[in-house]
């Protein structure tokens, strides 16, 4: 029972990590229909920031961790300014399917790059932010940075709740997801829109890498494969509905952990993906989307 | 029977031929300038490269099929390779050939699952493929772990290891250029018009006539092919099969390479693969850069020039040829035919959305 226990609970928090992912991504693409594969890179850029920061220039950790953060938000913004913007707004460049996936694509590629030159090819942590051992409540064990990574995910996933759906600004971003023209139409500023909220979103994730980057560890290339989870929670939600990415990264954490702990340790992930793609296959319903484009 | 389409799909199959044999000419030239040296060996591995993106410019460029599985099917046709060459003793000629109709048949079986979910769905799912594929490449025994199966025989035994490199080399360009051919060939057939009518809208592809579902499973199938048989080439090229020829990262790669040589140029994925292979063998801060000048290719050619480096040279071509036959007004004379390589997606939709009226 204490087994069960424990993979309950490593399950939620890898699921944990995985949901904010998600929701990061579904609430960006519910504003812009383009899905963000350079979220896990702002997570790097964040996590290892903060390490190489604290360890090798000795700032505070405070500073160490407010660099990064200010970084990933001015890096998103500039993206928005110098390619979003022109690609999506006054037509130049690719739209439709094409646009969904590449030029976030294309960001993730120069943000690894940029990230190998800047942080070497070592693994990195960002300090704990509540030092000590694992906490134990009888057999149970849950590591600090766990309910850390657990109490946050909580707040982003409510205040993105809350945000979209009891603020004016939260719905009229939905509304410029469903139709950029119609949302113009009625005043909607849908440039400005997600600029702010895919800033937002990339200064969230790279404040998660931070806080879990003491459980996972980060390298300049850890990027893409966690973007690419996200991107699968994120698609049995739709893409669109954060609050069902949560779940759905939740799911995903605890079938891993479960699949680790009862059939094979180094085959869990290659089962996971099965699992997932098997899942897709035979009820593409699940996604919500089966029909899109 | 009309002569005029006769003539029409007498045309059709030189000018195909044509650009194979130019494709296979250009390279063996090359090769041989490069003679028996590490970059020719480079340029081979370019050329199996070549071999996937033309599958790709077929499958994601022309039909729009949003496939991420080409990396793990390069894996497979290399895996197959290997293992059959060097636990099985089977000849080059015949390994292949399995290899092939070992794809066809994974791919097949796939594919009457994987294409009848649409777009972002059978991009998700095909986006764990890699992962699948080049994880159990490592953590497989047999299939050699981190270390990958070494000893894969060239694809020509020559007396010495120069005499090897270069025909290795020679035989991979042939085999290019027969599916260059192959490629122009279906791009500019009736199927190849039906695949550009998919890809601007598939209840009007199937409003007129077109076969739906057929056609995305031999799309599925042809690019899961190329791509075996590409990775196949790579792996005889460089005598060693790895996790990583199948993994999500040289998916990525691979993309990069479709996107800047141009998603709708058969010349376009092989310029593509040729240039994105040799930067990154290049010594020095290119290679140490390579990601960052890969990302921004990518993103010029998405801003500035959606079809790449082939939609460059494309245009160029034809300002040369307007400018050649100018008409004496000054006017340059509209030689431009419709021709289902040169066909846009977008000029397509109008023609379907209007009303028949019968």
């Amino acid at each position: 029972m204490s087994n069960f226990g424990n993979l309950l609970l490593a399950g939620i928090t890898s699921g944990a990590i995985y949901a904010v992912f998600a929701a990061c991504l579904s609430i960006w693409f519910r504003v812009a229909n383009v899905l963000n594969l350079a979220i896990g890179d702002f997570a790097m850029i964040g996590a290892i920031g903060t390490a190489e920061l604290t360890q090798d220039a000795h700032l505070p950790l405070w500073l160490a961790i407010l660099i990064p953060l200010v970084a990933s938000g001015l890096i998103a913004w500039v993206f928005d300014w110098v390619v979003l913007h022109p690609a999506l707004d006054r037509g130049r460049g690719h739209s439709g399917i094409v646009s969904v996936f590449f030029y976030t694509f294309a960001l993730s590629f120069i943000l690894e790059g940029a990230a190998r030159i800047v942080f070497g090819t070592d693994v990195h942590a960002a300090p704990a932010l509540w030092a000590g051992n694992a906490l134990s409540f009888g057999s149970l064990h849950i590591e600090r940075a766990g309910i850390l990574v657990l109490g946050l995910a909580i707040v982003i996933g409510g205040l993105a709740a809350g945000y979209l759906y009891y603020t004016m600004s939260g719905k009229a971003a939905t509304a410029s997801g469903e139709s950029v023209i119609g949302s113009r139409v009625v005043g909607i500023n849908t440039h400005k829109l997600r600029r702010q909220i895919f800033v937002t979103t990339a200064v969230i994730a790279a404040l998660f890498g931070v806080v879990e980057s003491p459980l996972t560890g980060f390298t300049f290339s850890s990027g893409p494969t966690i973007s690419l989870i996200g991107v699968v929670a994120a698609g049995f939600a739709g893409f669109r509905r954060p609050g069902r990415a949560v779940v759905a990264g939740l799911l995903i954490g605890l079938a891993e952990s479960f699949l680790g702990g009862y059939l094979s340790t180094s085959y869990n992930e290659i089962l996971l993906y099965a699992l997932l793609a098997v899942v897709i296959m035979i009820r593409p319903g699940v996604l919500g989307i089966a029909t899109a484009h | 029977m009309q002569p005029r389409t006769d003539w029409l799909s007498n045309r059709s199959g030189v000018i195909p031929l044509g650009y194979g044999i130019a494709v296979a000419g250009v390279a063996i030239i090359v090769l041989l300038g490069l003679g028996g040296s590490y970059e020719a060996n480079v340029f081979t591995v370019a050329l199996g490269y070549a071999i996937v993106t033309i599958g790709m410019s077929i499958q994601l460029g022309y039909s729009h099929q949003l496939a991420f599985s080409q990396s793990a099917f390069m894996g497979f046709g290399a895996y197959a390779v290997a293992i059959l060459e060097v636990k099985y003793q089977v000849p080059t000629a015949l390994a292949f050939l399995a290899a092939i109709v070992g794809a066809a048949l994974v791919s097949l079986l796939m594919s009457s699952v994987l294409t009848r979910i649409a777009g972002l769905a059978l991009a998700l799912v095909t986006l764990l493929i890699p992962q699948i594929v080049s994880q159990l490449a490592t953590f497989s025994h047999y299939l050699g772990s981190f270390a990958g199966i070494s000893g894969v025989q060239p694809l020509y035994n020559g007396e010495t290891f120069q005499q090897s490199l270069l025909g290795t080399g020679i035989v991979a360009a042939l085999v290019l250029g027969l599916v260059t051919f192959i490629a122009v060939r279906i791009l500019r057939s009736g199927v190849g018009l039906q695949l550009s009518a998919v890809a601007a809208n598939e209840g009007m592809a199937e409003g007129m006539g077109v076969s739906l579902g057929q056609r995305k499973i031999e799309v599925f199938v042809l690019g899961s092919v190329l791509a075996a048989l590409g990775g196949a080439v790579v792996a005889s090229a460089q005598n060693i099969v790895t996790p990583d020829l199948a993994a999500e990262s040289s998916q990525l790669t691979l993309l990069v390479m479709l996107f800047v040589g141009g998603r709708r140029s058969v010349w376009g994925a092989i310029v593509g693969a040729v240039a994105i292979e040799y930067l990154s063998n290049l010594s020095g801060t290119i290679t140490t850069n390579l990601s960052i000048i890969e990302g921004v290719l990518l993103l010029l050619v998405l801003l500035f020039e959606p079809d790449g480096l082939g939609g460059i040279v494309q245009r160029g071509w034809r300002a040369l040829r307007n400018a050649r036959h100018r008409t004496p007004s000054g006017e340059p004379e509209r030689t431009q035919k419709i021709a289902p390589v040169a066909l846009r997606p977008d000029a397509v939709a109008p023609v379907g959305g209007g009303d028949t009226g019968e």
